[in-house]
């Protein structure tokens, strides 16, 4: 590969990389329809793998402070249990929570997902779930001062914070009130506290360790109760059967609800994991549902792209005059501007967009109480503000010298010769960038999911998790950005072919 | 109309005017000449204040501009240029800007004419360079020897009583040289005081009323034309212009 590679070979080799790309991908699938091999592949490998989130955090699965690489918490103590009911070693892999059941259904690296897991109808139509293990409560919170916060039913139309496509989430887009998403456990009770969120609707073990030790927070009460339970890979009946008896007989012997005391999560309710039934199981499990990509689905997606474009725009019109100043400053301006300026732009360009939104977001909370919103709009428009600073330097440097000299020598001041001379053809020099820029804050906006705002990438992943698949709504979410960009970049040259005469 | 006294400007280890006096009378046509880096250049933007200096005084009717540049002469500054207009050796016209457009410019935006009075006016000014059919031209589209009638229309435009020139042939043909100085003279047979810097002789000789002569950051001699460059009493005087009358022929 010394030699530039002539055009075709280099299309044949694109060609094969793809080939083998799709190759894989049905491999992938059919490894994830095979049955009935699960309990063998397991007993054969002498090793049950299970998924989990360790940043999910305390009590599930957590990596051991005094022993990194090991990992600790009730859900590890259980995995332990079954391991040896089955005559396996149980391993923990790590994966993110959020798509431990698309890769369970893929037949990903590992055997089992086993981390919070509720049974919830869409679950339930596309993994298998043995019996539960633990019996929660979907606890709802809401601030000390604000009483108007009586149960779900006073919830309609209020912002309620929950962990995407948990069972709380399907349970509060049932309710008419406004599920906003979150990824971790600590932030959506920070935004409650922060008068952001009306209300928060957690697991009770999540609200108990998280919610409560927040002072200005209290329970309403527990609006649902749920199951969690093992997920098996659809197909693998066996392996399913396996834990399911494994499952009753640590229930049985005491052995789970132990497990349960040591890490404090044990109530009189839990008595009923212990007497659950066969019959029960099947009650549990007979609610299943296959959402589609309906016309309800494109009309959310549509909403998304408007949060898209209006918090791109948003950050834009911010980001287009601060970076206009600050390259002014920096070229015009006294030397203490000059430091300051270059300073705003090593800080902003040299640091990740995601750590300041969510310092300008969680870090900056308590002085500067900002809605998701205004701190999306905010925190990418003093970003691209840098950037935009460059462009703009860049463009004033373009235009020679002479052009302020001639403008100087008719009399005019330096701010009307920078007006009216230097910065239309600065601009000039500026555009192509500045639309560069806006395209890419158009795809960097999907950050701001970070924040809680639910923008069109934040959407499409929602989706995809309720709909089985990431092809669709993946499709229709590309579409949906090319369809922002692709009329800016054809106006953005129509502008310039327009200037270009000039 | 305009006097300079005791001008001194010094860059880090050179000093590029050392205390020049001179007067420019009104309706007056004078060429700056002398070897490069003698000072003409420097000297001719300070008389409309493109240039700060160290030392002297610059005074074009009751305005005067001293060394530094504080708040106050920021406004006499902006007074002095409205007075005194000047075309550059690159003419710098308004890259963004019709012919027109550059004309109308200041007038509108520094004087505060409306557009209709001063494209009324500008046109007059174009039509007097012989431009009028290249009004809608961007600067790009334009010859040189174009583009220096359309600086000189857009100086006038804001009515100075004093016009200073740098290098004014050194883009054009010989002929067109001839087109320049017939211009000029019409200017200075309207009223106007013309300042100009150049290399070229018969180009001074044609047009000047007067010669100064600056060699190392002084006036070294001055006088009319025909006495000046036909009979030099400096011997520096002599030595550049041996070299300015090969460079002529």
């Amino acid at each position: 590969m010394t030699d530039p590679p002539p055009l075709r070979p280099r299309c044949a080799s694109l060609f094969s990389r793809a080939c083998l790309a799709t190759g894989v991908l049905v491999w992938l699938t059919a490894c994830g329809q095979k049955e009935g091999s699960g309990l063998e592949r397991v007993q054969r490998a002498g090793v049950l793998r299970w998924g989990a989130d360790a940043q999910g955090g305390e009590p599930y699965a957590m990596e051991d402070p005094e022993h990194p690489g090991q990992y600790r918490g009730f859900e590890v103590e259980l995995a332990d249990a079954l391991g040896r009911e089955l005559g396996v070693r149980a391993e923990l892999v790590q994966n993110d929570w959020s798509s431990l059941i698309p890769t369970l259904e893929r037949g990903g690296s590992f055997d089992v997902a086993m981390n919070g897991m509720e049974i919830t109808p869409t679950r339930a139509g596309r993994v298998l779930f043995t019996r539960p293990y633990y019996l929660f409560h979907l606890q709802l919170m809401a601030r000390r001062d604000d009483t108007t916060v009586t149960g779900l039913e006073s919830l309609r139309g209020r912002r309620v914070g929950t962990l995407s496509n948990s069972q709380a989430w399907e349970l509060l887009r049932g309710s008419g009130a406004q599920a906003i998403p979150y990824e971790g456990v600590q932030e959506p009770y920070i935004d409650l506290e922060q008068g952001r969120l009306d209300a928060v609707l957690m697991d009770d073990i999540i609200a108990q360790r998280y919610g409560l030790q927040r002072p200005g927070l209290r329970v309403v009460r527990d609006v649902a109760e749920g199951y969690y339970a093992i997920a098996v890979r659809p197909g693998e009946e066996d392996l399913r059967q396996a834990l399911d008896e494994a499952l009753g007989r640590v229930a049985r012997s005491g052995e789970l609800r132990e497990i349960f005391r040591r890490w404090g999560i044990d109530t009189a309710a839990e008595q009923r994991m212990v007497e659950w039934t066969e019959a029960q199981t099947r009650e549990v499990l007979s609610h299943t549902s296959t959402s589609r990509l309906d016309w309800n689905q494109v009309l959310l997606f549509l909403q998304a792209s408007l949060v898209t474009l209006g918090v791109s725009v948003g950050a834009m019109v911010l980001a287009i005059p601060l970076g206009m100043a600050l390259a002014l400053g920096r070229l015009y301006g006294p030397k203490w501007m000059g430091v300051f300026t270059t300073t705003y732009v090593e800080l902003l360009r040299g640091t990740p967009v995601l750590l300041q939104l969510y310092v300008l977001y969680y870090g900056l909370a308590g002085v500067l109480r900002l809605g998701p919103l205004s701190a999306a709009i905010l925190g990418l428009g003093l970003n691209y503000a840098a950037y935009e600073a460059e462009v703009y330097r860049a463009g004033l440097l373009a235009v020679p010298r002479g052009q302020m000299e001639a403008a100087l020598a008719l009399g005019m001041p330096t701010r009307l010769a920078l007006r009216r001379v230097v910065l239309p053809q600065a601009f000039r020099v500026a555009l192509p960038g500045t639309t560069n820029d806006f395209i890419a804050l158009l795809k960097d906006s999907s950050l701001v999911s970070v924040i809680s705002v639910v923008e069109l990438t934040k959407r499409m992943t929602i989706t995809a998790v309720d709909v089985r698949s990431w092809l669709l709504p993946g499709a229709l979410c590309a579409v949906l950005y090319l369809a922002m960009s692709y009329p800016l970049s054809r106006l953005a040259r129509m502008l310039e072919a327009k200037l270009e005469r000039a | 109309m305009i006097e300079v006294r005791g001008l001194t400007k010094r860059y880090a280890d050179r000093t590029v005017l050392d205390g020049i006096s001179a007067t420019f009378a009104r309706g007056e046509v004078v060429a700056l000449v002398g070897p490069s880096g003698g000072g003409k250049s420097t000297l001719l933007r300070c008389l409309n204040g493109l240039e700060s200096f160290d030392g002297g005084s610059v005074r074009v009717g009751d305005c005067a501009l001293e060394p530094g540049r504080g708040q106050a002469q920021a406004s006499r500054l902006w007074d002095i240029r409205r007075r005194v207009g000047f075309v550059f050796q690159q003419w710098h016209l308004f890259a963004h800007r019709t012919a027109l457009g550059n004309v109308i410019e200041a007038p509108v935006h520094v004087k505060g004419q409306g557009v209709k009075e001063a494209t009324e006016r500008a046109r007059e000014l174009l039509a007097k360079m012989g431009m009028s059919h290249r009004e809608g031209a961007y600067p790009a589209e334009l010859s040189g020897g174009e583009q220096q009638r359309v600086a000189i229309a857009r100086a006038l435009a804001m009515e100075p009583e004093a016009l200073l020139l740098d290098e004014p042939t050194s883009a054009l043909d010989p002929e067109r040289v001839a087109d320049l100085v017939s211009l000029l003279e019409r200017l200075r047979d309207d009223g106007l005081t013309l300042v100009t810097v150049t290399h070229e002789m018969r180009f001074a000789r044609a047009l000047a009323s007067r010669v100064l002569v600056l060699h190392g950051g002084h006036i070294i001699e001055e006088g009319k034309p025909d006495q000046v460059l036909a009979h030099p009493q400096h011997e520096r005087t002599r030595a550049f212009l041996g070299l300015g009358n090969t460079a002529a022929n």
